[in-house]
């Protein structure tokens, strides 16, 4: 709690490689939404139970998903996961924990990058040369924001919207539920132009205009500012949202592939998202800077 | 009996033009009944510049007082420092360090913020530095401090027709304008959200600190609503665009 009520501990921790995330998200054993707490196992049992369950209304009818959330079955790392044999999890520093993928498809769980872009990639170029841009005080970015500490779905009077709002430093998503035309391709915003639908009981939000500036994980995995991100939230019971992200990006990958985590319903008495301010607290970026690591705005790709 | 009789029809008659009158003035209605203030909204003044009456400067729109009655009442030595702020503001100005310019300075910047409504929460969301203010609305107190937050801790309620936002847990950090006007940690703000029509706000705050002035002041300005058609609320982040300026891009 103290931890979250300052934004310069937390800067400062980000800062010092400290992953807090992976340590308020130890990997849970026990099952989630009723489900196997593994990705590639809960995504198909989830599906199927979403058939069944019917999900509570708002007023004027559409599925709830309002309320407060966290990730679960999502560690901050790596989207490929983490095998016991990698040198980082022996790490000093920044132990890494060992985990299953969060790719369920394709089947093996790795970003199916093309050739050019398998070296800027996990733990490459970018892991090695580049400031994580989470650090550098940036959004997280999409999807990575709801892996991360508490989010909260609302669904204002009129549904014309539907606004996620996220405590890692204070990023807020408007998501526009009206068939509006999209934004010129030359506006370019970190979270992306996000449009939703309901299909069925699942919110779809379909996202493009990137820029690209944000990685999926610790590890450097990436998009670029072509990216076209379809996520799908859908209730598995009363409190457990599977969560669906689909990503294609031609410049970067071969095919479109998918990523799988859960959403599960924060239900501390009285919990509200707190004031994260980030750029406010932080101390350390002039030093970082100084060892030669530069700031992440795309520059592996761009030119591509 | 015939004079009577035109009174009571010119009485009637009064009644249904002042009674269409406050319909139309009535204000649009959530589907639990309060004021409807979702939309996008802006101001349109020089407040973010300078929140008192001031002539042009180079790059500075002149500019009429927000603050009613024009003058702040500083305690001297606020004074002194609010003068030495100015003549400094070029680089002692926190928005230019790219940080979250604070309550009340956030609803001025001259950029399009927009307003959500659920029952329990309005939520304010800023184009400038993605900024987010959480108004709880369910009858919440603040909760226990002391807390430093740039952005403050807002606790609202319905009072008739307008949303009155108690908001407490500032920091000293943050300023009230470019020109210098200053607060301590110890602002306590009542801001008060007034429809006076489809399209406008009455946008009344009151200024507290005893560690600055010698008595609580008020401003008043307008929000308009943007009617541009397929307007979305975009993104001006001042730290990350001075860090990719930083970087040579």
């Amino acid at each position: 709690m103290l931890l979250r009520n300052s934004g310069l501990v937390l800067a400062l921790a980000v800062i010092a490689g400290a992953p807090l995330v992976a340590q308020n998200a130890a990997r849970p054993a026990a099952p989630v939404g009723g489900c196997p707490p593994v990705p590639a196992m809960f995504h198909p049992c989830a599906l199927e139970k979403a058939k069944t369950f019917t999900p509570p209304r708002t007023r004027s009818g559409k599925p709830n998903l309002q309320g407060y959330w966290r990730g679960r079955l999502s560690q901050a790392f790596s989207v490929e996961g983490v095998r016991g044999n990698e040198p980082l999890v022996g790490s000093k520093v920044m132990p890494w924990e060992i985990a299953p993928p969060m790719i369920v498809d394709p089947p093996d769980g790795k970003i199916p990058y093309q050739p050019w872009a398998v070296p800027i990639g996990r733990i490459g170029v970018n892991f090695s040369q580049y400031l994580d841009p989470r650090t550098a005080c940036g959004s997280g970015g999409v999807p990575r924001l709801a892996l991360q500490d508490a989010d909260q779905i609302l669904q204002p009077d009129g549904d014309g919207y539907i606004v996620w709002l996220f405590e890692d430093h204070h990023v807020q998503r408007v998501i526009a539920m009206d068939p509006r035309p999209p934004l010129g391709t030359n506006i370019k915003v970190t979270n992306g132009d996000s449009r939703g639908r309901w299909d069925g009981n699942t919110l779809v939000i379909d996202s493009a205009n990137f820029n690209g500036y944000n990685w999926f994980d610790d590890s450097g995995n990436f998009y670029t500012d072509t990216a076209h991100i379809v996520e799908r939230l859908t209730m598995i019971d009363a409190d457990t949202i599977h969560y669906e992200v689909r990503v294609e990006d031609p410049k970067v990958y071969t095919r479109p592939w998918t990523l799988v985590w859960a959403l599960v319903r924060e239900k501390e008495q009285g919990f509200e998202l707190l004031e994260e301010a980030c750029r406010e607290g932080q101390r350390d970026l002039d030093a970082l800077l100084g060892t030669g690591i530069k700031f992440y705005f795309g520059d592996p790709w761009r030119g591509r | 009996m015939r004079h009577g009789f035109t009174s009571a029809l010119i009485a009637a008659l009064l009644l249904s033009v002042s009674a269409s009158r406050a319909a139309a003035q009535a204000p649009a209605r959530t589907a639990d009944g309060k004021p409807n203030l979702q939309g996008i909204w802006q101001v349109l003044n020089t407040a973010a510049w300078d929140i008192q009456d001031h002539a042009a400067r180079l790059g500075v729109p002149a500019g009429q007082s927000v603050v009613v009655g024009n003058e702040i009442p500083y305690t001297p030595a606020a004074l002194a420092k609010k003068r030495q702020n100015f003549e400094s503001r070029a680089t002692a100005d926190p928005e230019t360090k790219g940080y979250l310019p604070g309550v009340p300075r956030i609803m001025y910047m001259p950029f399009p913020f927009q307003i959500f409504q659920t029952p329990e929460q309005v939520v304010m969301v800023f184009e400038y530095d993605r900024g987010i203010r959480n108004i709880y609305t369910n009858g919440t107190p603040h909760p226990r401090g002391p807390l430093n937050w740039w952005l403050g801790d807002s606790r609202g309620r319905w009072e008739g027709d307008t949303l009155v936002v108690d908001v407490t847990y500032f920091t000293d950090e943050t300023w009230l304008d470019r020109a210098g006007n200053f607060h301590s940690d110890a602002l306590h703000l009542v801001e008060r959200l007034t429809p006076s029509g489809p399209d406008h706000i009455n946008y009344e705050v009151t200024v507290e600190d005893p560690n600055v002035f010698t008595r609580p002041w008020q401003m008043r300005m307008v929000f308009y609503r943007r009617k541009d058609p397929n307007l979305r609320i975009l993104e001006y982040d001042p730290g990350r665009l001075a860090d990719e300026a930083r970087a040579g891009r």
